[in-house]
This record gives C-alpha cells, sequence and structure tokens, in this order.
C-alpha cells in the first residue's frame, strides 16, 4: 500500500534534486528551467497527494493555477534567455558575469 | 469535500475591486491602443497611465469603510489596511512612470512598457488585498513576472537581460519555496485561507509540529526572497544594477511595500500559533540584513549598486516593526515604507535627472562638483541622502525611530543596539555621495534632462521628507488607522 508519505518522500527527493540541480548546474541555463520545473512539479506532487489524503478538492485546484502560471513563468524566461543569448552569444552559467561587485 | 455549485452565483460586492477593475481594463485599452499611436506619440500612453493610477486612487478612497469587507466568494478582502498600501503603490507607479518619461523615450515599443507597469501593479494590488494563499500567489506571479520583463526591457543592452535572467532564476526557486512551504501548511489544516490556516495551526496537534516548522520556515524563506532578506538578498544588487533606472526606482519601492504587506498579513493570520519560532529567525534574519546591506554598501562605486545594498540595509529595519510583532510594530513598518517610497524615490528621480549615454551619472565619481552647477539639486539629493541616514528632524529619522521603538517595547534590546549601531555604519556611504557633490571639483560636464515633471518629482520628495521629519504625526496616526483591517 502507497501512503501519504511515500508520496512526500517523493515530492521531497523532487524538490531537493531541483534545489542541487539549481546550485551546483555550471553548465547550462536551459538546465536551471528545467529545474525550477522540477521544483514546480515536485510541489504539484505535494498538493495532489495531500489533497486526496484530506478528501479536499482545493488543493487539486490549485495545481491547476500552479501549472498554468509554471506556463507563462518558462515562456517569459526563454524569452528573456534568446534577449540574453541575443547580446552574449552565449547560454553557459559561466558567461553570466558582466554584474559582478 | 468542498460543496461546489456551478454555475457560480454572481459575487456580492463586486465594487470593492473597482481600482482592480480599472486598472486591468486600462491595462489592456492601453495595450490596444499602443498600436494605433504613432511613434512620436507614445508619450500618451505614459499620460493615460498616470490618468489611471489616479482614477484607480480615488476609487480606493471611495470604497475604503472603516471595516473590512470580503468580495469574490471571500478570496478578496478589502480593508484599510490594503486601501493605505494601494495608495502608497498607486503614488509609487506614479513617480517611476515620471521617471519613464525621458529614459525610455528612445526605446521600442515604450507603449508597452507601461502596460507591463500596470499589470505589475494589478498583481501587486491583488496581494495586498488577499486573506487566502491562492489570490497572494497569483498576484505574486502575475507582478513578479511583468517586473522581470520590465528588468530586461533594453534588450540590447547586456547588463539588461543579465540582470533580468539572475532576477528570474532566484525569482522562480523563491516562488518554488514558498509553495512548497503552502503544500504542508495546507496539509496540515486543508484549507488555504489565512485566517482558516491560522485556527487550523492553533489546534493542531504536536505529532504535526515539524510538518508545520518546515511549512512555515520554507514560506518565510520564500517571502524573504521577494522582499531581499539577507541571506536571500543575492539577486538585489545585480537586478538594480542592470536594470534600467526608472524600473529599480519602481522595484525598489512597489514590490517591497506589497512584499511587507503580505508578510505582516501571513505573520499576523496564519503564523501566530507559531510566533515565538518565527520571531526567533527574524531576529537573526534582521540582524543579518542589517549588517550585510550597509557594509556591503561602503564599497560600492555605482550608486544603483550602492542603493541596492542600502535598500537591503532599510529592509532590515522594516523588519524590526514585524519582530515586534504589535500593533506597534507594524504601523512602524508601514510609517518607514511610507517615508522610504519617497526618499528612493527622489534619489532615482536625480540619477535620472543626470543620465547621459546611458552610463553617466550612475558611478559616484559623475556626482563631483554638483552643488557648483546645480545647487538646487544638490540641496535636494543632499536632504534625501541625510534622510536615508536617519539624520534627525528628516523623515528618514522618525522611520528608524519608530520600528527601534517599538524593537525595544518588545524586548529586543540587543537587535535595536546593533540597528543604530550600524545605521551610523550607513551613515558614511551616504555621507561620501555629499563630500562628492559640495566638497570636489566637477570632473565630467554635466548635461541634465529637462523635463518639468520629473523637476516636480525631485521638489515634492525632498519637500515630503523634510515635513514628515518636522511634522511626523499625521503620518504616524494615518499608519496606526490603517492598521483595522489587520489588528
Amino acid at each position: 500500500m502507497i501512503g501519504l508519505s511515500d508520496y512526500l518522500i517523493v515530492a521531497a527527493c523532487l524538490f531537493s534534486l531541483g534545489v542541487i540541480g539549481l546550485f551546483l548546474n555550471r553548465k547550462n541555463v536551459i538546465t536551471i528551467l528545467m529545474c525550477i520545473e522540477l521544483i514546480l512539479l515536485a510541489v504539484n506532487i505535494n498538493f495532489v497527494a495531500f489533497s486526496h489524503y484530506l478528501q479536499d478538492i482545493s488543493g487539486q485546484i490549485f495545481v491547476f493555477f500552479v501549472l498554468t502560471v509554471a506556463a507563462s513563468e518558462v515562456a517569459v524566461g526563454l524569452a528573456i534567455l534568446v534577449a540574453f543569448y541575443r547580446t552574449r552569444r552565449s547560454i553557459d552559467v559561466e558567461d553570466i558575469n558582466s554584474l559582478q561587485g | 469535500m468542498a460543496n461546489v455549485t456551478f454555475p457560480f452565483p454572481f459575487p456580492q460586492h463586486l465594487e470593492l475591486m473597482l481600482p482592480e477593475i480599472i486598472i486591468a481594463i486600462m491595462a489592456m485599452t492601453l495595450l490596444i491602443w499602443d498600436l494605433f499611436l504613432g511613434k512620436d506619440k507614445k508619450a500618451w500612453i505614459a499620460y493615460a497611465t498616470i490618468a489611471t493610477c489616479i482614477g484607480a486612487a480615488f476609487a480606493t478612497l471611495y470604497i475604503t469603510t472603516g471595516t473590512p469587507l470580503t468580495t469574490f466568494y471571500g478570496y478578496f478582502v478589502m480593508d484599510p489596511f490594503a486601501s493605505f498600501s494601494k495608495l502608497l503603490m498607486f503614488l509609487a507607479t506614479v513617480f517611476a512612470v515620471i521617471l519613464s518619461l525621458d529614459y525610455m523615450k528612445d526605446e521600442e515599443n515604450v507603449g508597452e512598457y507601461y502596460c507591463l507597469i500596470l499589470f505589475a501593479l494589478l498583481g501587486m494590488m491583488l496581494m495586498v488585498s488577499s486573506n487566502n494563499f491562492v489570490t497572494m500567489y497569483l498576484g505574486l506571479e502575475l507582478m513578479a513576472l511583468s517586473v522581470y520583463v520590465l528588468v530586461a526591457y533594453q534588450r540590447d543592452v547586456l547588463r539588461s537581460s543579465e540582470a533580468a535572467l539572475k532576477y528570474f532564476i532566484l525569482g522562480a526557486l523563491s516562488s518554488g519555496m514558498l509553495l512548497y512551504g503552502i503544500t504542508f501548511l495546507y496539509g496540515v489544516t486543508a484549507s488555504f485561507g489565512f485566517d482558516a490556516i491560522g485556527a487550523g495551526l492553533v489546534s493542531a496537534n504536536d505529532s504535526a509540529h515539524g510538518v508545520v516548522m518546515l511549512g512555515m520556515v520554507f514560506v518565510l524563506a520564500g517571502l524573504a526572497f521577494k522582499v531581499s532578506i539577507a541571506p536571500f538578498h543575492m539577486w538585489t544588487p545585480d537586478t538594480y544594477e542592470g536594470a534600467p533606472t526608472p524600473v529599480t526606482a519602481f522595484i525598489s519601492v512597489a514590490p517591497k511595500i506589497a512584499g511587507f504587506v503580505v508578510f505582516m498579513r501571513v505573520l499576523h493570520d496564519v503564523l501566530p500559533a507559531v510566533q515565538a519560532d518565527y520571531t526567533m529567525i527574524l531576529v537573526f534574519l534582521a540582524g543579518l540584513t542589517i549588517i550585510v546591506g550597509n557594509v556591503a554598501a561602503i564599497a560600492q562605486r555605482n550608486i544603483k549598486r550602492m542603493l541596492a545594498y542600502s535598500t537591503i540595509g532599510h529592509v532590515g529595519f522594516i523588519l524590526m516593526g514585524l519582530i515586534a510583532g504589535n500593533a506597534a510594530g507594524y504601523s512602524a513598518s508601514l510609517v518607514y515604507l511610507t517615508v522610504y517610497l519617497f526618499m528612493n524615490m527622489g534619489v532615482f528621480a536625480i540619477i535620472i535627472l543626470m543620465r547621459r549615454d546611458g552610463i553617466q551619472g550612475e558611478l559616484l565619481d559623475d556626482f563631483a562638483g554638483l552643488s557648483k552647477v546645480r545647487p538646487g539639486y544638490a540641496l535636494a539629493m543632499g536632504l534625501l541622502l541625510f534622510s536615508l541616514a536617519g539624520i534627525p528632524f528628516l523623515g528618514g529619522f522618525w522611520a528608524k525611530y519608530v520600528v527601534i521603538m517599538a524593537a525595544i517595547e518588545t524586548g529586543h534590546l540587543y537587535l535595536a543596539l546593533l540597528a543604530i549601531i550600524f545605521s551610523v555604519v550607513g551613515c558614511f556611504y551616504y555621507l561620501r555621495v555629499i563630500k562628492y557633490m559640495y566638497f570636489d571639483e566637477a570632473r565630467v560636464s554635466f548635461n541634465f534632462i529637462e523635463n518639468p515633471l520629473m523637476k516636480m518629482t525631485v521638489v515634492v520628495t525632498a519637500l515630503a521628507v523634510t515635513a514628515i521629519g518636522l511634522y511626523p504625526e499625521p503620518v504616524i496616526g494615518i499608519c496606526r488607522q490603517a492598521l483595522v483591517g489587520l489588528i
């Protein structure tokens, strides 16, 4: 029997993977976008698991809002990335370095 | 399972959303109107934006009553607290639009820029009127997504898009952390309403304590990111430096107001059951924020970057009011936000007035000898910087005074002492700019933007800071009354 805690552990693993990937990644900004998506999906798993466990529908409704916002967030993120690429000609994480101090 | 009837009945008291409706409709109308305007007439959009903000401000005053009222099935609350913070945000938006008039006029599609400001404003208005994590999250994201684009608006300039990229990555991470925290609070209480979660946490049994702590820490971290509390402040200096200066002025004030209002609602309504725990965390964060902001600002040569660290320092002070956690503390934070709005907008107005060739006016050296060329600007800048430093009998002094008093009265003496010591440290980098202006020879030739509205902004902010400094009671009184909806 798969219980609430199993879902929460999976979500916690996904969340940690997302955060660790965000900070350890030295290669590519696209990977960062994927890590952000992973974090939001972990949140959604949490919501759905709790929603089912508590027999309360509002958690699942919130998931739809999160999905919608995640989609627009990625759209804005990729647009900014394209603008950055046009001037910098690179999307390596190491090349995001003109502002420092 | 909650019972849902379909179709939904028409929401009662929809007129409470009148300011939001005005802003939303005008933002979309301007977006379409922009398509039909010639390139030389884009300034009309800016004036229409200012008119929209003034109209929405009157609508807000018109619908404000002394008691909290809700609409949209209880998902939207209109109380004096929300009204007051909305009025502050309208003022900040009007100032930001005035600052943009000259700075942005050569950019492409400048009409969309003003529409994005209105959408960001709409998101912030929803945030401050939320009594529910759903409304709060949607408002927060509407604000954040609009602001990411605003920061990247000079897309041919490398530092603008780089600033937006950094802001976007850390902003998205903070939203994720906030949401992850909300899931645990939801898991304990089966609700998203602030009051319902608050009541649920009070009656939650001890076995859920760990989960509540987890949720609380993540929610606090997410909110701390948004208002740039150390150690979640890494994005602030880069974003402030890279963004177009009017956008920097806008994001240094308006989202801070919205963020702190949400912060107060969350602390007061959602987390009263764990007040001892969150106070301990916030005391640590506030101390760290004040130290990091004031020490790091000393090393900066770019005034936008310096003001970013100074913002972090001020955020630490505002946080002290929240730590006090009573009516005096919350109203002190509101006083600080009000005074901070005028101080920061005035300083940024002068920075923009000095702009030439993109970057000029941003380095501290560029201010050398200003007093000989334009004594009026130098005097206004001096007043505003003295106020930021907290020199007595200017607005900034009373703002610091009320938060420090609130912290002392609730027993946070060491934090108050730390704040006083580091506000003295902070004086150094503000006074350094004054030294450049008054005691150094001019190194560059000045070339000021001549714009009557911007000059008016400088005069109004300098006068407001002086007036609040000489006679602070009205502002303190209004901020106290504004708390009716919260406490």
